[in-house]
């Protein structure tokens, strides 16, 4: 069994305190760290390869660099904990079992960026979880590890941890930013991107909980250390939220190097009740779906990417041969058409339209030409909007239909 | 809990808001945690209720209204005492969330969207609450309660007042 | 200075210019909704598609800033695919309105659709509703199902009248737009929302309906509300007298004038062109009162003036020019009044209630040439009475005969007993405006003016802009300019030189005063021009 780095306490009662987690070594290197100069700090995590793990994948430490070099003035640092993307639950388990992980890891993140204060913003469901980060926040703060000098190193930070109100978009970066200034979770125009111009109008950073709670670990033991856990791509492990028809549905914490059939049939303990697995999607509702036969590829952002859909947050939604695929998408499209924010036209108009199409297919009461109408909706929108969230509703869009097709056409009257 | 009288804090509560809204660099950004405050207070948010808060955040009106309308969480109408959110995408749909709240239905007798006669339950289907390895699963005012029988139900429904 | 290449052809654009106005100076139309120049970037109807360099997909124009060295295609079939998709998104929930829409004939979804769009409809499912015909305000009219939700209503009540009214509730296709609940959209510059509307979405409550757009013809010109002067086009209509209750002015719209007004106008200047088509009218010359009251020609209204003008001794007669008239009235009536030696000369009549005042455009004094007036030289000469002097001397019989123009002394600020005192005991007392007022039924001769859209002419400003405003109906009955009145007077009087058109008046003018030196109209232009103003 392969080493669980962000997991290893789950299992302990209390690991939510810092008592426990102080007694399993939590915070013992804190001081070292916040001696080491920034950039550092910065490189260690570049030549980690840490990529993030909320969604985009993109290469943590090069996001850091984007930071105006020499820049005066407030930089901040927001956790994104709004997890919401379908088929995902890891960010709470985080919550709830290692709050003092993701203390630790805004600690050195914060230093290694220069923030000085940091934000939470916490999905408005996960009142639990909130509320046992929140109680971590207060320990840490009365056991100096937050707050003025920490340790007496002369670095401070304050955390704010934000309630979201429900809405999906609120993960995507920018929207979570404009619902973080209190308002609706538009996302913004890029440029300029988060990192130049962001919250309050100044240098912001945001990353993934799971991304930020490896950073203590990569930086005291070292880049090669995290980087030889995983492909030569992206380093160290990753938590895959499993659910569906598989025997045990869970979190696992594993290399990214894993497949998704040993995913699947070892990990979670094969498909449930003797079945046949039909179709899986790989990384959250928005990745593209993959076929029983296309599960021998490695659970990193490339080798996702490689198989034409994406490691995303690695949300793993197994469905077997009893499940109608045109059914799951128009659940999955009245998903996408609930949660598109409205801000610009491609997204806001042709999500309702598909789901509306894909309703009348299942129902019975589709026209012959929609498959086609959708698939071309799906294609030319793709890429032309604001957020990435319409990409997002694209994947499964096109690669249901493509892959599933006969399904489709069954359920259309001659 | 709620308090029906008309729209104003106490001033205890009031400190509680100029103290959010100094924790951060724009006291807009502690719009969100007050119109929560105002929905844990009052009960719901009222056109009301959303006037005060600008005045408390001077910002129109209608800023305040375009948040409360967007965000699920906030009620514009009063609630019943207990909120039964149940999460109806992808895998709990695959695991039986049609069948979860067709027993709510017929146990409530309110249609999805509604609140009870009694003002005891609100039943409303969601998006993913991201407890999936639990699916079929709901959500009861702050508690998650996951692998839902129809006994289950039952027992969750019997613990409300 | 950035130089970039777009459809192949090289411009350069100062540094922080978006691709839609760089293209826009080599002529190249890039299509778009939410896009303002006087707004921030929304980047939100995404119709803006252009190739950038090698950018595997089309980027919006509205936020890409010109750089040097960049190549832009405004036309690939890339670009054309997206563009009618958009188009198509745009369309899909739209009603079917648009036979009976106002907007229809000035709607950027028809020209865009006929330009961009022309796909099949696929769309069979019932469109998402929303309210319809809600009225806004005194001025707008919302139709939500018609919107777009482009934004620019809301980002010009967020960022130029910082009242922030509307707002977009909802999320995904319940989007609307809207106020919020019981309020009403209100603010002093409410209906500019209407022009920036690209849509049928905000219409206007007082032109609703009244002509079809495609019956107007347009005249630029200068709105006479304030001493701003705000660049305005006036939409009149002809071909349809019977339409709009035979009101020749149809709307008055704000015209682009980045050193003025911007892009915009106030409502009470946008609705303040109403006495020109208004049953007030002065249409005849007119001499007696009341019962007595007798139309006749200017040949015989002409000498009539003249006579009294030189049967009274110059101390004993009065002149109240107003700053309402234009720059070429004022300098005819200068003139007349040096000719005859009046000294009793003033146009300041403090108003009755101070006037409102903004940081945007509104100004306090609400007339368009008191600058000029200024300038000119209309304040009392030499040993002579200002406007309020005027008044006690003709109560003391000192004075006794008095020619005001347009201003309505009744709304002054002073008593209404002293003015009625005062006009009564005059010997005679000439009314030349465009509308009868307050005190007009006192005169015993009233001379008809043409409105500032029935003629051409110039305002200055309170910056002291001189600007151009051009005729676009004729003047009703047989009313006049208020310099070709002047100017046959003047010559009745001897005055020589009088002007045949006003842009004679104008060419002395620069030549007389300092101030207007070196302006010509050519030199004036469309924009205008600073006068000399030290
Ligand atoms: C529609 C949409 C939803 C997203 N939701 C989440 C989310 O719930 N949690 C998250 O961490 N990132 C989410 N993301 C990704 C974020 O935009 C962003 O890339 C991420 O928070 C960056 O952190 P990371 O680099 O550590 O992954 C979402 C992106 C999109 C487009
Ligand atoms: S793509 Fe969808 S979710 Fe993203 S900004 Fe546009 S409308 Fe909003
Ligand atoms: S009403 Fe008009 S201006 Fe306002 S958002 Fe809609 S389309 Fe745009
Ligand atoms: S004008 Fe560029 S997106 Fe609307």
């Amino acid at each position: 069994m392969a080493e669980r780095i962000l997991t290893r306490n789950f299992h302990l009662p209390e690991s939510h305190t810092l008592r426990v987690y102080r007694e399993t070594g939590g915070y013992e290197g804190l001081s070292d760290v916040l001696a080491m100069a920034p950039a550092t700090i910065i490189e260690t995590v570049k030549r980690s390869n840490l990529r993030g793990l909320g969604g985009a994948g993109f290469p943590t430490g090069v996001k850091w660099g984007f930071i105006p070099k020499g820049h005066q003035g407030p930089v901040y640092l927001v956790i994104n904990a709004d997890e919401g993307e379908p088929g995902t639950f890891k960010d709470r388990y985080l919550l709830e079992k290692d709050p003092h992980g993701l203390i630790e890891g805004m600690i050195v993140s914060a230093h290694a960026i220069g923030s000085r204060l940091a934000f939470v913003y916490v999905r408005g469901e996960y009142v639990q979880p909130w509320r046992i980060f929140s109680r971590a926040v207060q320990e840490a703060y009365d056991a100096g590890f937050l707050g003025k000098s920490i340790l007496g190193s002369g670095v401070d930070l304050d955390v704010v941890v934000h309630r979201g109100a429900g809405a999906y978009i609120c993960g995507e970066e920018t929207g979570l930013i404009s619902s973080l200034e209190g308002k609706k979770g538009w996302p913004k125009l890029k440029p300029p991107f988060p990192a130049v111009r962001g919250a309050f109008g100044a240098p912001t950073i945001v990353n993934n909980v799971e991304t930020i709670c490896h950073v203590p670990h990569i930086v005291q033991r070292g880049a090669s250390w995290f980087a030889a856990l995983g492909t030569a791509g992206q380093g160290g492990t990753r938590m895959y939220s499993v659910s569906g028809r598989v025997a045990r549905p869970g979190v696992y914490e594993l290399p990214v190097s894993v497949t998704l059939r040993s995913l699947i049939s070892e990990h979670a303990g094969g498909i449930a009740n003797g079945r046949r697995l039909k179709a899986v999607v790989p990384g959250g509702s928005s990745a593209p779906i993959l076929t029983a036969d296309e599960i021998d590829v490695t659970m990193d952002v490339d080798g996702l990417k490689n198989a034409g859909t994406m490691a995303g947050s690695a949300g793993v939604i197994v469905m077997d041969e009893s499940v109608s695929i045109p059914e799951a998408l128009m659940i999955v499209a009245r998903f996408y058409a609930h949660e598109s924010c409205g801000q610009c036209t491609p997204c806001r108009e042709s999500t309702g339209w598909i789901y509306k199409m894909t309703r009348r297919i299942v129902e019975g009461r589709g026209r012959k030409e929609e498959l086609d109408t959708i698939l071309d909706v799906a294609r030319r929108g793709a890429g032309t909007t604001i957020c990435a969230f319409y990409d997002g509703a694209v994947g499964p869009y096109i690669s249901y239909i493509e892959k599933f097709r006969d399904e489709f056409e069954a359920l259309i009257p001659k | 809990m709620s308090r029906p009288a008309a729209v104003q804090f106490t001033a205890g509560e009031l400190a509680l808001v100029r103290r959010l809204q100094a924790l951060y660099p724009d006291k807009r950004a502690a719009l969100l945690p007050v119109l929560q405050l105002v929905q844990d207070t009052f009960g719901y948010i009222s056109l009301e209720a959303e006037e005060y808060v600008a005045g408390l955040f001077d910002l129109p009106p209608a800023h305040v209204h375009e948040v409360v309308t967007f965000y699920t969480l906030f009620f514009q109408e009063p609630k019943g005492r207990h909120v039964v959110s149940v999460c109806h995408n992808l895998t709990c749909h695959l695991e039986g969330a049609p069948t979860v709240l067709a027993h709510l239905r017929m146990r409530l007798g309110v249609d999805v969207g509604a609140t009870t006669a009694d003002g005891r339950v609100t039943l409303l289907a969601v998006e993913c609450l991201c407890a999936c390895e639990m699916a079929p699963m709901l959500q009861v005012d702050d508690r998650y309660e996951g692998n839902l029988t129809p006994a289950k139900i039952d027992r969750i429904l019997e613990g409300l007042e | 200075m950035p130089k970039l290449t777009i459809d192949g052809r090289e411009v350069e654009v100062p540094a922080g210019t978006n691709l839609i106005e760089a293209a826009r100076r080599l002529g190249i139309e890039v299509p778009y909704y939410c896009y303002h120049p006087g707004l921030s970037i929304a980047g939100q109807c995404r119709l803006c598609m252009v190739d950038v360099g090698n950018s595997p997909r089309p980027q919006i124009a509205c936020n890409t800033l010109a750089a040097d060295g960049m190549v832009v295609r405004t036309e690939t079939p890339k670009v054309l695919e997206t563009r009618q998709s958009v188009m198509e998104f745009h369309l899909i929930n739209h009603p079917l309105d648009c036979p009976v829409c106002d907007q229809a004939g000035e709607c950027w979804l028809q020209i865009y659709y006929m330009k961009h769009g022309l796909y099949e409809p696929r769309m069979v499912d019932e469109k998402v509703h929303k309210p319809k015909a809600v009225p806004l305000g005194p001025h707008v009219i919302l139709d939500a199902e018609r919107c777009i939700l482009c934004s620019r209503c809301v980002r010009f009540c967020d960022e130029i009248t910082g009242t922030g009214e509307l707002g977009i509730f909802q999320r995904g296709d319940h989007s609307e737009i809207g106020l919020f609940p019981g309020k009403e959209l209100a603010n002093p510059y409410s209906a500019n929302v209407v022009d920036i509307c690209p849509v049928g979405a905000l219409t206007d409550r007082d032109f609703r309906f009244a002509v079809r757009v495609w019956y107007l013809e347009t005249a630029k010109s200068v709105c006479p509300g304030c001493s701003r002067g705000c660049n305005i086009e006036v939409h009149y209509n002809l071909r349809r007298p019977h339409h709009n209750q035979g009101h020749r002015v149809a709307r008055l719209k704000p015209r682009e004038n980045p050193e003025v007004n911007q892009w915009w106008i106030c409502d009470a200047g946008r609705y303040g062109g109403k006495f020109v088509d208004d049953a007030s009218r002065l249409l005849f010359p007119t001499r007696g009162r009341e019962n007595a009251a007798r139309e006749v020609g200017w040949d015989e209204m002409v000498p009539l003036v003249a006579a009294r003008l030189r049967d009274y001794r110059p101390d004993e007669i009065g002149v109240l020019a107003s700053p309402r008239m234009a720059n070429e009235d004022l300098f005819v009536l200068k003139r007349l009044v040096e000719h005859l030696g009046i000294a009793n000369v003033d146009f300041r009549v403090p108003p009755g209630r101070p006037g409102d005042e903004d940081r945007i455009l509104i100004k306090a004094d609400k007339n368009p040439n008191t600058r000029g007036a200024e300038l000119i030289g209309l304040a009392p000469r030499a040993g002579g009475l200002d406007a309020r002097g005027m008044l006690r001397a003709a109560r003391e019989r000192r004075l006794k005969g008095l020619w005001v123009f347009h201003h309505d002394l009744l709304a002054s600020a002073w008593p209404g007993s002293e003015i009625r005192e005062a006009l009564r005991a005059l010997d005679w007392f000439i009314f030349q405006g465009s509308n009868a007022n307050g005190i007009s039924p006192d005169a015993d001769v009233l001379l008809p003016s043409a409105t500032w859209v029935e003629r051409e002419g110039t305002f200055t400003n309170f910056e002291g802009r001189v600007q151009r405003f051009w005729k676009a109906v004729e003047p009703p009955g047989a009313s006049l300019s208020d310099w070709e009145i002047l100017a046959r007077i003047g010559d009745a009087l001897g005055l020589g030189a009088v002007p045949g058109r006003a842009e004679d008046s104008f060419k002395s003018l620069a030549a007389g005063v300092p101030a207007f030196a070196g302006l010509s109209y050519r030199e004036l232009g469309d924009f205008g021009k600073e006068a000399a103003t030290a």
